[in-house]
């Protein structure tokens, strides 16, 4: 398995709030949504997955309800909240500010050197 | 915002069972083994690889744990029942710990409350740190004072102030109506409440014409008078009231804390209306006596007021008559420092005292703190090895160290309050504002936070240190590191007790001496009665003469009564009123005896014959007065032993003649000739503590009648007790003057209240020095203790090989010898050092009295070494086998 890329500080949080703006969905889901969508550049631990949704049901921004799964089994799924959605936006704002920001500074380097 | 902490505060309440979060993560590896079954691999294959993929179970589900809000105040929970258990394990470390932090805290806390309201009370005024008296001081008057004749050329050309005024005393009035109340009056210059701040409660302030030479007679009236009086009835105001017999207009109430510069107790505030112009003529031209304050405009300190106020003095100084115009000085302090006074030392060395005590108590805590710090480096090592943080160690140090200092917060208020309770109780009325001394909760705070962070930082101080590996493995915990430092600690502790029961001891001696004196005089059985006369209907002293004529002659009627004594003041106060005179105004034969500016003083009395025979004064050459000598026309005296051997070295006094200077204002010889008919010995004169002062009686006669005053106090011997007589007096006064209240007292509890103040400070150091003691034991006894629990292994080890039981005493004693020997050398320096400051509060007993310091180090080594003994006999009677087993 190649090794993951790290993740950014605090971009797990935006991730895992823009996959579940598709709908609800369940953990195994999520991982597999961030993979499938990132072509598996992006592959989340578990370790720091389940801790990233318990905390951002903590303050509010997903909620989670049980429901069955496809293969009908017992599943926690979570979905985007009000507030979730609304950071979700705010989030997307700055990260898209961010990396243009990163992206000017990085394709100055060569410009400047040549 | 709000919506994130509603969600937060609701999962805060609601507890999720941890099935779900194991549902949910097993759910995962069904998900992640389903799949790897469909990518082709074989059941086992599949659900190993997906745990594989998966990692640390356990720790994401801790993890997923720790996101909970509140997740981290559980575990201060968990930290809180830790140290309780830990408590409950050791008790003697724990009722240790909080006795000494209780003891601490509330001692400090009391007398710091007590304290902070004499040093750093906010004085009733408007920003009082502008506040100054100022005036003229001299030998016979040590507190500034002024005359009308100064004051206005001084207010005029002043420059450093931004406003000046004047108060002119307080003297003794009646509310001449029904019911009538002897009341305090003073007078004050019309600007006096404004320039000192004050604002009335109810009316107004005196206006300009109010303060003129027969404008319209008003007063102020006090907050305590119109509830006494007036029932707060907001109608008084304008109500005219008699003041011994002259109707006065209310104007306005003064506040509640309303209190006089002086602090002399006031019921009415009536202005002066003085006659501005005639200062340069009344009282032989040097004005009215009163007494000046003012207001420092802003930036301007009391050094430069002094200093540009200087030159204006110097110009005045030329209407003091020339004889003594050296004498005079000009003085300008705060108004905190004139108030203060003597009070100054004994609060500074009360508070020396508390912080003493606190740092006895925070050693105490500390070492305590180390040693337990020392003896569970092993259980911290567990700790550690089994995953707990540094951070989490240190977080439940800092629990337990919080835990017990609220406890001992806790006790150590409700001992402050009982404490505060007791000191008020006990104190002198003289001590000003006592009274309404009440817990300051900032002083509280502090004291709490002093001990939590000694204790904080000393039992931190093991947990910083990685435990070291060998901790857990080692058989025994060795501990050398802290050691040290409690050692040192213990040593301090002694050193700082040393010093405070040193200096309580000098004032319990001190105490003793100036209760046991002997004040040249009987004082037991003695009644004193004064009659307040209102002076508007005694126009001459012809008629206060014979008032109390007429009372002496009632009194000697009164059956048991067997003698009665006049004298204008009384020994041995010497800030109550008594006359006095320079030596150098005292001739013999017309010849000055003494040369000017030499500064002595002498005290002067009025009195009758048997002023001698009450209080049992000795004549120990020639005779007393007699009654015939009081109606001849002669002039008769009587000196003490002490002026009698200045004036007369050669012991020839008897029949010799003098006469003092007068200043009307200049000096003239025109008093009366007096001739000396014996010699008195001497009496304390000049206060408890004070040096006998020479002194002097003249014959209260009845050819002067201009002599005779308000200042009249009679002394009664009676055969019959006290509180049978005290009512026939009352009757008889009623019958000569129903207007006057009569005050009775009895001498030797006046006698007795001179000593309040000393009481006071030797009853509260006496307990610091106590608590000091007790303290700096409880902490010897605990580390030696400790070293001797330490050591059990080692004991047996010695006692195997031969060590007899002495041996071992002498080992570990041998430890508590030493700290208590260092200690108490580096006390006794100290102590020696300190004990000057307290020169000022001794009487007969020097600070550096060797009985006391011999005596206290005997009394500190003696507790000291039971202290250590204790402990070092129960390490004497281990068995080796125990001790060899022990751990």
């Amino acid at each position: 398995m190649p090794p993951s890329t790290d993740l950014l500080q605090g971009t797990l949080d935006l991730l895992i709030l823009q996959t579940l703006a598709l709908g609800p969905m369940h953990g195994w889901g999520v991982a597999q949504r961030i993979q499938q969508v990132s072509k598996d550049v992006l592959q989340i631990g578990q370790g720091s997955l389940y801790p990233a949704l318990h905390r951002l049901e903590y303050k509010g921004w997903i909620q989670a309800d049980w429901g069955n799964s496809e293969n009908n089994r017992r599943a926690k799924f979570y979905s985007l909240t009000a507030t979730g959605r609304r950071q979700l936006e705010a989030e997307l704002d700055t990260w898209e500010r961010l990396s243009s920001a990163i992206g000017l500074v990085l394709s100055r380097v060569p410009e400047a050197s040549a | 915002m709000i919506d994130e902490l509603l969600t937060r505060l609701r999962f805060f309440f609601s507890r999720r069972k941890p099935a779900d979060l194991d549902d949910e993560l097993q759910f995962h590896v069904e998900q992640a083994t389903a799949a790897n079954i469909a990518a082709g691999m074989a059941p086992d294959e599949a659900r190993r690889r997906a745990l594989i993929d998966f990692g640390g179970m356990e720790r994401a589900r801790e993890q997923s744990f720790e996101q909970r809000p509140g997740w981290w105040l559980g575990t201060v929970a968990q930290d809180v029942r830790y140290a309780l258990r830990g408590f409950r394990r050791n008790p003697v470390f724990t009722i240790t710990v909080i006795a000494t932090l209780a003891l601490g805290i509330g001692a400090t806390t009391a007398v710091f409350s007590v304290v902070d309201r004499i040093l750093f009370r906010s004085l009733p005024y408007a920003h009082d740190d502008r506040l100054v008296s100022f005036g003229l001081v001299q030998s016979l008057e040590k507190q500034e004072f002024t005359l009308g004749g100064f004051f206005y050329e001084w207010r005029d050309n002043q420059r450093p102030f931004e406003s000046v005024t004047f108060e002119h005393g307080t003297s003794e009035c009646n509310l001449s109506e029904a019911n009538p109340v002897h009341l305090q009056c003073a007078e004050v210059a019309q600007n006096f409440l404004p320039t000192l701040g004050i604002t009335p409660i109810l009316g107004r302030n005196f206006v300009p014409e109010e303060d003129l030479p027969n404008g319209p007679k008003v007063a102020m009236i006090s907050d305590g008078l119109w509830l006494s009086r007036f029932n707060r009835d907001p109608g008084v105001l304008n109500k005219a009231i008699m003041i011994d017999d002259h109707a006065v207009r209310i104007v306005g109430v003064l506040p509640g804390d309303f209190e006089m510069p002086r602090l002399q107790a006031a019921d009415i505030v009536r202005p002066a209306a003085f006659d501005v112009a005639a200062q340069h003529t009344v009282n032989s031209g040097i004005g009215w006596p009163m007494w000046a304050f003012a207001r420092l405009k802003p930036g301007v300190t009391v050094q430069e007021a002094k200093a540009e106020m200087e030159p204006l003095f110097l110009h005045t100084q030329q209407w003091i008559p020339a004889q003594f115009r050296n004498e005079f000085k000009l003085e300008v302090r705060s108004m905190r420092d004139r108030q203060m006074q003597e009070a100054y030392t004994a609060a500074w060395i009360l508070l020396g005292a508390v912080f003493a005590v606190l740092l006895i108590a925070c050693a105490n805590v500390a070492s305590l703190f180390s040693a337990r710090g020392a003896a569970r480096e092993r259980e911290l090592a567990v700790r550690s090895a089994l995953g707990a943080s540094r951070g989490r160690l240190i977080r439940q140090t800092l629990t337990e160290a919080f835990l017990l200092a609220v406890a001992g917060a806790a006790l150590g208020c409700a001992l402050a309050e009982i404490l505060l309770r007791v000191f008020i109780a006990i104190a002198p009325t003289g001590v000003p504002f006592l009274a309404d001394a009440r817990l300051d909760l900032r002083i509280v705070l502090f004291t709490v936070l002093v001990s939590l962070l000694c204790a904080a930082l000393f039992g931190i101080l093991p947990a910083l240190e990685k435990p070291r590996a060998t901790a857990l493995i080692g058989r025994l915990a060795k501990s050398g590191t802290h050691a040290r430092l409690r050692s040192l600690l213990v040593v301090a502790q002694i050193a700082i007790c040393m010093v405070l029961l040193s200096g309580a001891s000098l004032l319990v001696k001190s105490f003793w001496n100036l209760e046991q004196q002997n004040l040249g005089m009987q004082t037991r059985d003695v009644l004193t009665l004064h009659v307040p006369l209102n002076w508007e209907r005694y126009p001459s002293g012809q008629a206060y003469m014979s008032f109390y004529l007429r009372v002496e002659a009632a009194l000697r009627r009164l059956p048991g009564v067997t003698a009665v004594g006049m004298t204008n003041s009384l020994p041995p106060d010497a800030n109550s009123w008594h006359g006095g005179r320079r030596l150098a105004d005292i001739f013999v034969s017309g010849k000055q005896q003494f040369a000017p500016g030499i500064g002595g003083t002498v005290v002067a009395r009025m009195v009758t014959p048997d002023y001698f025979r009450v209080l049992q004064i000795p004549i120990v050459q020639g005779q007393g007065f007699t009654e015939e000598e009081r109606s001849s026309s002669g002039d008769f005296i009587i000196l003490s032993k002490l002026l009698g051997a200045r004036l007369f070295p050669q012991g020839d006094a008897i029949g010799q003649h003098m006469q003092f200077a007068n200043y009307n204002p200049y000096f003239v010889l025109d008093g009366p000739v007096f001739t000396v008919v014996g010699v008195a010995a001497d009496v304390k004169n000049a206060g408890l503590a004070g040096e006998v002062e020479p002194e002097y009686y003249e014959l209260r006669n009845n050819h002067h009648p201009g002599n005779w005053d308000q200042h009249h106090i009679f002394l009664l011997e009676s055969s019959l007790p006290v509180s049978v007589v005290t009512p026939w007096i009352r009757s008889q006064i009623a019958q000569l003057e129903p207007t006057a209240p009569a005050e009775i007292g009895v001498l030797s509890q006046d006698v007795h209240k001179l000593a309040d103040r000393p009481r006071f400070e030797t009853a509260l150091l006496g307990f610091f020095a106590l608590c000091g003691l007790a303290m700096a034991v409880i902490g010897l006894y605990g580390v030696i203790a400790f070293v001797a629990a330490q050591r059990t292994q080692e004991i047996g080890v010695r006692m195997a090989l031969g060590a007899t039981r002495l041996d071992i005493l002498r080992l570990i004693a041998g430890e508590g010898v030493r700290l208590i020997v260092l200690g108490g050398v580096v006390g006794l320096g100290a102590a020696l050092i300190f004990a000057r400051l307290l020169k000022s509060l001794l009487y007969n007993v020097g600070p550096h009295d060797p009985a006391i310091y011999a005596l206290v180090a005997l009394l500190l080594a003696l507790v000291a070494l039971a202290a250590t003994l204790i402990p070092a006999r129960a390490a004497m009677k281990v068995e080796p086998v125990e001790a060899l087993r022990y751990e």
